[in-house]
């Protein structure tokens, strides 16, 4: 709307100057020609009666000669002649009504014509047609014309002049009004509409202006645009929808694995319990034992099946590890607990514990305490009983932006290169039979992803083993995760 | 000469041989096969048994006639005393427990020489007659 506003009013100015220009010009032109048409008729009249008061005046005296005018003069109230001696005295009747400097020209016998403002706004036309007496005395005819007409015509004409300008602009402003709307106002609408649609990311409408103008083209363009747009989005959602698909897919292999490891585990730990039992039971079935034989086989019987309620209730334990409370904790705190539930165990191995905490500024975590204890106290675990012979068990945290690091070292046997990538699958272990399920480290890498953290290992066979623990760091202000 | 000791190692019980990690299987497996009228020794990985397969028993007087040993054990699996023991002609029968099951582990086991394969858990009974026909079996190809 601003723009056709713009252009019409740019349009009307214009418009009202041409044609303001042109009205000043005929005005003056009209009102040069009225003058000139006055004074020639000014002219004539004082032609005449120059004639007659000459005459008079030679017959019959002064007082006749101007008796003659005034008559004259009521005749004609807008055309006033008069007589006068351009030697006559200031105040004397005969004096000429403007300076006698002015009226040089008569003395050369020449007519004159001039303007003049009397004193109560009104303008005159004043004509002199000079005369030699017998005596010798210079007079004229001054024939004194009122402007008022020629005043009122050229208001008469300025006026419909104005009337003209108003009424151009008024059509014209109506005219650019609903041309405006219909040329400019109603596409430009349509194409900022389609392209705030464009920009919300509904690139579902063509843009539709029609015409070969400049908007025409720019609705093109923005057409072109759109279905570029379009199609890029297509094909981005395409490769989302295959990068899904495959991730499915892998996701649906990993489970299988992870289902197929899972399997191969349980088969091991519980099988070979199973073996006894049922091995034990056809014992005590076939009738042939002591009675201290057969007590002894129950005994075995009961302590397998205790064996095998131990392992699932930790594979109960893994599959459905509870909702984490997660909560802003000192991990140095819980190194710290760690180091005090271990000492006793760690004595009885001859290992020692060492703690290595920065204490200024506090690394914080957001972690589910008890979780993170679990997870520290395994790996603690797995340190001292792979330390046969005793060791030391270095305990450490530090600041690895963006992650908090717990670091927990051991120098006993190591892992084998190929152990190392199945340490973190269920059910995987190289401890003896009894003294593992191989759950530990993988409700440890559970615990810690789904904390968003990482856990990793090095490991040199014979010199001992490092996991590290990598915890996102506390941020103030982060919402709550239930 | 050859023939008197031929004969005496005929008259005494089987020797076998069980190498596993788990106490409770060893023990169960020692008993049973004991009871059954075989002599047995016992061991709870896989180098001990190559070992005791390598330097006798309790003297070299006592020959290992059949050995029963688990797959994954500690210091040697059992396909690894398997693989040692490949190129010798002399070896026992081998049987092996495998709680994997899978046809893949069975296969390489048998390539690698294991007489028969047993999945865990087994039936005692079943292993003691495995272990009676291995025995035959290995006294019909000595005659």
């Amino acid at each position: 709307m601003r723009l056709t506003i713009r252009i019409t009013a740019a349009v009307m100015l214009g418009i009202v100057l041409i044609f303001s220009l042109y009205s000043y010009l005929s005005i003056q032109r009209e009102r040069e020609q009225l003058k000139k048409n006055l004074s020639r008729e000014a002219r004539n009249l004082g032609e005449a009666l120059l004639f007659i008061v000459e005459d008079l005046l030679v017959v019959r005296g002064e007082d006749a000669a101007m008796a003659f005018l005034a008559r004259r003069n009521q005749l004609n109230p807008a055309l006033q002649a008069r007589w006068v001696w351009l030697d006559a005295p200031t105040g004397s009747r005969f004096h000429p009504l403007v300076e006698i400097s002015e009226l040089d020209a008569l003395a050369r016998r020449k007519p004159l014509s001039l303007m003049v403002s009397s004193q109560n706004g009104h303008d005159f036309l004043l004509t002199y047609l000079p005369t030699l007496s017998k005596d010798g005395r210079l007079g004229a005819i001054e024939v004194r014309e009122s402007m008022d007409e020629l005043h009122g015509y050229v208001q008469e004409s300025m006026r419909r002049s104005a009337m003209v300008v108003g009424a151009a602009v008024v059509s014209g402003l109506m005219l650019m009004a609903v041309l405006g709307s219909l040329w400019i106002n109603r596409p430009v609408r349509h194409l900022r509409e389609q392209a705030e649609r464009i920009g919300t990311g509904d690139f579902s409408a063509r843009v539709q202006v029609g015409g070969r103008d400049e908007l025409g083209k720019l609705a093109h363009t923005i057409e072109q645009m759109r279905s570029q747009l379009a199609l890029a989005r297509e094909a981005e959602e395409q490769a989302t929808r295959e990068k899904i698909e495959t991730l499915e897919t892998l996701r649906h292999t990993e489970r299988l694995a992870t289902l197929g490891r899972l399997s191969a585990g349980m088969a091991h730990e519980l099988g070979t319990p199973l073996n006894v039992i049922s091995g034990r039971a056809k014992l005590i079935a076939s009738n042939e034992l002591s009675p201290a034989e057969a007590a002894h086989s129950a005994q075995i019987i009961g302590e397998q099946a205790e064996r095998m309620t131990r392992i699932m209730r930790q594979l109960l334990d893994y599959a459905r590890r509870g909702e984490s409370r997660k909560q802003r904790v000192n991990p140095c705190e819980l190194l710290k607990k760690v180091v005090e539930l271990l000492a006793s165990v760690a004595q009885k191995q001859r290992v020692e514990i060492t703690l290595e905490c920065p204490e200024d500024p506090t690394p914080y975590v957001r972690a589910d305490p008890a979780q993170l204890q679990q997870v520290l106290l395994n790996l603690a675990l797995n340190g001292i009983q792979a330390m046969e012979q005793g060791g030391e068990l270095s305990l450490g945290l530090r600041i690895a932006e963006p992650w908090v690091q717990l670091q927990v070292r051991d120098q006993g046997r190591g892992i084998s290169a190929e152990d190392l990538p199945h340490i973190f699958d269920p059910f995987f272990t190289t401890k003896e039979v009894g003294r593992g399920t191989g759950l530990g480290l993988s409700i440890a890498h559970g615990i810690i992803s789904e904390h968003k953290g990482q856990i990793e290992v090095q490991s040199t066979p014979g010199q001992g083993s490092c996991f590290l623990v990598n915890l996102p760091a506390f941020e103030v202000g982060a919402a709550d995760e239930v | 000469m050859i023939d008197s000791l031929t004969e005496k190692a005929d008259q005494r019980p089987p020797c076998v041989l069980i190498a596993e990690d788990d106490q409770a299987l060893r023990e169960l497996l020692a008993f049973a096969l004991y009871r059954a009228g075989f002599s047995v020794a016992s061991c709870n990985n896989g180098l001990r048994l190559l070992e005791m397969l390598e330097n006798g028993i309790d003297d070299r007087s006592t020959a290992v006639d059949i050995v029963i040993t688990d797959l994954r054990m500690p210091a040697m699996t059992g396909l690894e005393v398997l693989q040692a023991l490949f190129d010798r002609p002399e070896r026992p029968p081998v049987i092996c427990m495998t709680a994997f099951g899978d046809a893949k582990t069975h296969q390489t086991a048998i390539r690698y020489g294991a007489t028969h394969t047993i999945d865990k858990p087994f039936d005692i009974d079943e292993m003691i007659e495995l272990v009676r026909a291995v025995c035959k079996h290995k006294k019909i190809t000595k005659e």
